[in-house]
Formats: structure tokens, C-alpha cells, sequence
């Protein structure tokens, strides 16, 4: 109960209607009362004139009675008067207090002291009388409110000068009139009036709080409720529903704003949210790419070691080689040409020999020294070295297609390197090939990662490499070849070589249909 | 009376032995060390006509031997023995002042050839020159 009195009590619609209750009651109360004074100010006023002019009459009926001083005709005129239905008693007092003609027969002949209630309005102390009309309001036994009204009856020059010589000419004040007026029916109107007046204030009351809180409600509470159940429904992440109000006032302008903001947030976060989704896939893709550019380092490194440990190993086996070398020399002489000894010699040394090559093959592999760098033109490499072997045997029946772009920028590399490079493709082509088939050389410039680099495509139709060979192709000593063809070196060189450049060795290639090897070159310094 | 004092210098013991092997026969004076200080301590106590000198030696390094001796003794004429060259290494080590090198495994034949010219015996053949 307490909540619910709280709530009403915070509430717009309660806020309000308080608030204006308040004002109406407390205002209403406070013109009520003035009202009432008003009014009774008003009244009163008009009932001691009534009153006044009332007693003028008295005095002015009971005038001719008066100055022809005839007693019963006086009190006749009272007597008639005093069944009137508001007069309550009429009495008329002489000089010395003594009521000389009343309504009440049986008042006649009573003294008035000074100190009683008549008297005392004018009679105030010892000083003179005030000698002006004077007027009370009391209550009378039953509690019902009594106007009394006292009018001095003032000596004129009809009075004294009468032949009854009743006063004297000195004498200002003859007597008085007393006359009660009972305010019964006067004050029953007055109370019917006020209760009328109250009624219509509380309806009035009712009627404005009524009429206020069905506005509020109608115009302002339902459309806030409205509203609400919209921005909760959104916040709880519900999709875009428009809040229907569709007044001209300004909830209806509110509905239409809120409306427009949630379409916009709706879309802001579509949009947020898809491009979460790109950000993600950019994420995916940038780490796949760093995966492989890792994958592709380490194996770049392992080669490098390698080839450091080749090194080291080459450059051991230099010097018992030179022994087995130089000795056999000395042994070979020793014996004739033809000898069998000779022979066997000769084994040895041609043995030594080749010791010596794949030295020398696997040195080149692991060199690290800078290569002598010019600036060259690609497709004058690969015709030299296309003409060093376009006439031997193995490419007789091979057919070779140049797809060579002119306006290829030069590069800056050694020549005698690359040759060695693409001879290198090239006798590799024609022994995948076996002799017959269509091995392809282009140039082109391609974008690699954002840089710029010069690419040679050698393409050949022979039997290709499978997937598990491809990781291998170019570690030193790897060869499909069968034994004692070939080192196995010319790839790990040629990588070796290509890499020192700047530039990589990519390959691709379908067991039976054949293998692509493409050769990119930077060009600026490698 | 020899043809040539030869001094060679290099950490393997084959070589120094094939170089003696090949060379004394022919009438040269060969003597042997096998680390640059030793072989520059040798040259203190007598001159000799040739230096053959490893380039790749584990104490002192072959081309700081061949400073030390083109220093002290510049009529004494070197040649570097090498593992595995190309023009450039040739190049560097004849600016830094050898006459010539021999690559490794070298026959007799190349060994006698280079100390003759070397010692300015024979007119210098067109071999190691691309």
C-alpha cells in the first residue's frame, strides 16, 4: 500500500492531480470564505437598512398618533405593526426609559436602567449620549440570530410646538424606537444560498479533476506508456518496430522522433555488426597470411642452416680431397698408359672429381657472398640461355613457345647467376618431358603483396610433381632422378641464388599434365 | 742448389703433406707450418721465396697472415690457398696483395705450375682467368 501511495505520489498523473486539487480546495476555500464574508457584509448591510427604513416607518406611522398625542391611536399603530411576521417587538421608550407604547401590551410601563442592553449603545458612561441610530445583532432564546434596531425620535418644531405641550423645546431627544427584527428567515436563505454555493464548488471540483485526468491519461499517460513498451522492447534488442502514435500534439511529435532515432540505431548497428563480420574475416585472412609468410621463413631459415652446415662440411672435405687428388696424381704417373694399374688409378681420381663437383654445387648453394649485380634485361637472359642447349638433342621434338613482354623494365641482378638459374628450368623442362611436349617461357611484370615484381614463367607439359614432392623440390640432394642423373642440387642452388636476389621461386604442377615454375625478380635492390 | 724456398702454411696435415710430396721432388726447399704464428716465426729466422698460405685457418685467419707477411717480408711472394672461390675472392685477395691463388683439391700440376710462375720460371699459362 505504502509503494502503491508512493508511486501514485511520484507519478505524473498523481503529481498532478494533487497539485490541482490542492489549489482547487485550498482556493475554493479561501473564496469561500471571502465570499461568505462578502456576503455577509453585503447582507447585513441591507437588512439594518431594511431595518432602518423599517423603523423610519414605525416612526412616521405613529407621527400623526404622536403630534395629535393620541395614546391608543399610537398604540393601535404599534400593535399593527408588531404582527408583521419578522417583528419580533416593537418598543417605543420615552426620555426617562420608561417603554410608553410597545407591541407586547405587557412591556408597557417598564424602566430601562442605563446599563441595559438598550441603553448602553448610546449610553456609554458617565459622558453624553451618542444621539445617533444604533444597531445589534444578538440571539434570541431559540439561538436564532435577532436584529435590533434603535432610533432616537429626535424633537421637531411640530413636536414642541403641539398644542399638547407634551416637550419642550430644549429637549434634542423625545424618546426611542426599539424594534427586533427576527433574521430567522433571512438566515435560512442565506444558509440554503451557501450550501448551493459549496455544492457547485466540489462538483466543479469533481468535474475539472475528472475532465484533467481523462486528458492526462488519454493524451499523455497512454502514449508515455506507449512509448516506453517501444524503448524497452528496443533496448531488450528487439528489432526495429515503430511506436504508433499518431496524435498532431507534441506526444505524437515525440513518438515520431523516438521513432526516427531507433530506425537510425537499427541501422547503425546492422552496419556495426557487419562490419564486425568483415573485421573478422580481415582478421582470418591477415593471420592466414602471416601464418604462411612464418611457414615460408622457417622453411627459409632450415634451408639456410642447412646450407651453412653444407657449407661447413664442403669446406672440411676440400683438404682430403686435395691428398686423394694430388697422391693419386703422383700414383698415375708411376704407371703407363693402358696398365691396369693405370685404370684404377684413374677410377680414383675421376671418383675424387666428383667429389669435387657436387663440393663445388652445394658451395654455390650455400654461398652468401653478393652476387656481381648489373642492370639486365630479362628476356636477353633467357634467350642466351635458350640458345645454349635450343640446339642439343633433348629438345629436338620439344616445342618452345616465348611469350616475352617487351616493355618489361630491366632489373638489377647477375647475369651469369641467373643464366645459371634458368638453365637451371630449363634442362629440368626438358628432362620432366622426356623429349616431346610444349615448354612455355613468359615474362611479365606482376604485383606481389603491393610491390612490383619482373616474373618468368617456365611451363612444361612433362609429368609434373606430386603434392608431398612439392615441399621437397627444393632441398639440396632431392631429386626424383634416378640414381647417379643428376645432384639434386640444381633447385637448392637456383633457390639459393634467386633468394639471395630478393626475389622466390613459386611453383605449380599437376601429376601427368605438367609443372609451372615462376621466377620473380624485385626491382629495385634486392 | 733448390729451385725456390716454399713455406707453406695450413692447419691440415694433408696438405702440407701433398704440397712437400709435390714440390721437393721437383727441387724446391719446402718447409711446413701449421698455424700463422708459426709460420711467421719461421720467416723471422730465414726468408723464403713463396708463402703458401690457407685462406681458411682456425688461429690466425690466412688474409691476416698474408698483411703480416706482405708487412715484414714484401719481396716474399704469397699465394692463397682457397676452398671454393669466385672472381670477386680472387680479386679481393690479389688487391690485399697475393700473387695468386689455387683452389682446392688442386693436382700436382697445378701446385707446380703456380709456384713456377711464381717464381717467374715459366710464362704464366691463361688457367684461373675467366
Amino acid at each position: 500500500m505504502r509503494m502503491e501511495l508512493k508511486r501514485i505520489t511520484y507519478s505524473l498523473m498523481g503529481k498532478l492531480i494533487l497539485a490541482i486539487g490542492a489549489s482547487i480546495i485550498i482556493g475554493s476555500m479561501i473564496l469561500g470564505y471571502l465570499m461568505y464574508r462578502n456576503q455577509e457584509a453585503g447582507h447585513i448591510k441591507e437588512i439594518v437598512g431594511f431595518g432602518m427604513s423599517f423603523t423610519e416607518l414605525v416612526k412616521k406611522s405613529t407621527r400623526h398618533g404622536m403630534l395629535h398625542y393620541d395614546v391608543e391611536e399610537i398604540q393601535r399603530t404599534i400593535e399593527a405593526i408588531g404582527t408583521a411576521e419578522e417583528l419580533k417587538k416593537i418598543n417605543i421608550f420615552d426620555s426617562k426609559g420608561k417603554i410608553a407604547y410597545s407591541s407586547r401590551k405587557e412591556e408597557i410601563g417598564t424602566t430601562l436602567t442605563l446599563d441595559s442592553p438598550v441603553c448602553t449603545p448610546c449610553h456609554i458612561g458617565v459622558s453624553k449620549p451618542k444621539t445617533t441610530r444604533s444597531w445589534s445583532i444578538s440571539r434570541d432564546e431559540e439561538g436564532n440570530r435577532v436584529l435590533n434596531i434603535i432610533q432616537p425620535l429626535y424633537n421637531e418644531p411640530s413636536c414642541y410646538s403641539a398644542p399638547c405641550h407634551a416637550h419642550e423645546e430644549g429637549k434634542m431627544v423625545l424618546g426611542l424606537v426599539d424594534a427586533d427584527l427576527s433574521l430567522y428567515t433571512h438566515d435560512m436563505g442565506l444558509k440554503k444560498q451557501r450550501i448551493v454555493i459549496i455544492a457547485y464548488i466540489v462538483s466543479f471540483f469533481f468535474i475539472i479533476s475528472f475532465v484533467i485526468f481523462t486528458i492526462i491519461w488519454r493524451d499523455v499517460s497512454i502514449p508515455i506508456g506507449i512509448l516506453t513498451k517501444g524503448m524497452r522492447r528496443i533496448a531488450s534488442g528487439e528489432p526495429y518496430h515503430a511506436v504508433r502514435i499518431d496524435t498532431k500534439d507534441e506526444m505524437g511529435e515525440l513518438a515520431r522522433t523516438f521513432n526516427y532515432m531507433a530506425e537510425q540505431l537499427s541501422i547503425t548497428k546492422k552496419e556495426l555488426i557487419e562490419w564486425g563480420d568483415t573485421l573478422e574475416k580481415k582478421v582470418e585472412e591477415k593471420t592466414e597470411t602471416i601464418n604462411r609468410a612464418q611457414a615460408q621463413l622457417i622453411h627459409s631459415a632450415k634451408l639456410a642452416s642447412l646450407g651453412r652446415m653444407a657449407a661447413g662440411v664442403a669446406h672440411e672435405l676440400n683438404s682430403p680431397l686435395t691428398g686423394i687428388v694430388t697422391f693419386g696424381h703422383l700414383l698415375q704417373k708411376k704407371f703407363s698408359e693402358g696398365s691396369e694399374e693405370r685404370q684404377d688409378i684413374d677410377v680414383v681420381i675421376e671418383q675424387a672429381n666428383r667429389c669435387s663437383n657436387i663440393i663445388k654445387g652445394l658451395l654455390g648453394f650455400a654461398r652468401a657472398t653478393s652476387a656481381e649485380k648489373g642492370f639486365l634485361n630479362l628476356n636477353n637472359v633467357i634467350n642466351s640461355s635458350l640458345n645454349m642447349v635450343r640446339h642439343k638433342a633433348d629438345f629436338f621434338n620439344i616445342k618452345i613457345v616465348l611469350n616475352l613482354d617487351e616493355a618489361l623494365q630491366p632489373i638489377k641482378a647477375d647475369a651469369s647467376q641467373l643464366q645459371q638459374v634458368f638453365l637451371n628450368m630449363i634442362i629440368n623442362a626438358a628432362d620432366a618431358m622426356d623429349g616431346k611436349g610444349t615448354f612455355t617461357i613468359c615474362t611479365r611484370k606482376v604485383m606481389d603483396n603491393g610491390e612490383p615484381f619482373a616474373e618468368v614463367e617456365f611451363t612444361d607439359t612433362g609429368h609434373g610433381v606430386s603434392e608431398e614432392n612439392m615441399t621437397r623440390l627444393f632441398e639440396p640432394f632431392f631429386t626424383t632422378k634416378p640414381v647417379g642423373e643428376g645432384t639434386g642440387l640444381g633447385l637448392a642452388v637456383s633457390h639459393g641464388i634467386i633468394q639471395e636476389h630478393g626475389g622466390k621461386i613459386l611453383v605449380k604442377s599437376k601429376v601427368g599434365e605438367g609443372m609451372s615454375f615462376f621466377v620473380r625478380l624485385p626491382f629495385h635492390e634486392g | 742448389m733448390s729451385k725456390g724456398k716454399v713455406l707453406v702454411i695450413d692447419d691440415e696435415d694433408i696438405v702440407l703433406k701433398s704440397c712437400h710430396r709435390v714440390l721437393t721432388p721437383e727441387g724446391y726447399d719446402v718447409k711446413t707450418a701449421k698455424t700463422g704464428e708459426d709460420g711467421l716465426k719461421m720467416l723471422e729466422k730465414k726468408p723464403f721465396n713463396i708463402a703458401l698460405v690457407d685462406i681458411k685457418m682456425p688461429d690466425m685467419d690466412g688474409i691476416e697472415v698474408l698483411r703480416r707477411i706482405k708487412g715484414k717480408w714484401p719481396q716474399t711472394r704469397v699465394i692463397i690457398i682457397t676452398g671454393y672461390s669466385t672472381i670477386a675472392t680472387a680479386v679481393s685477395t690479389l688487391k690485399l696483395g697475393a700473387y695468386d691463388y689455387i683452389e682446392k683439391p688442386f693436382t700436382p700440376d697445378d701446385i707446380l705450375s703456380v709456384v713456377k710462375e711464381a717464381l717467374g720460371q715459366e710464362v704464366k699459362k691463361d688457367m684461373n682467368y675467366p
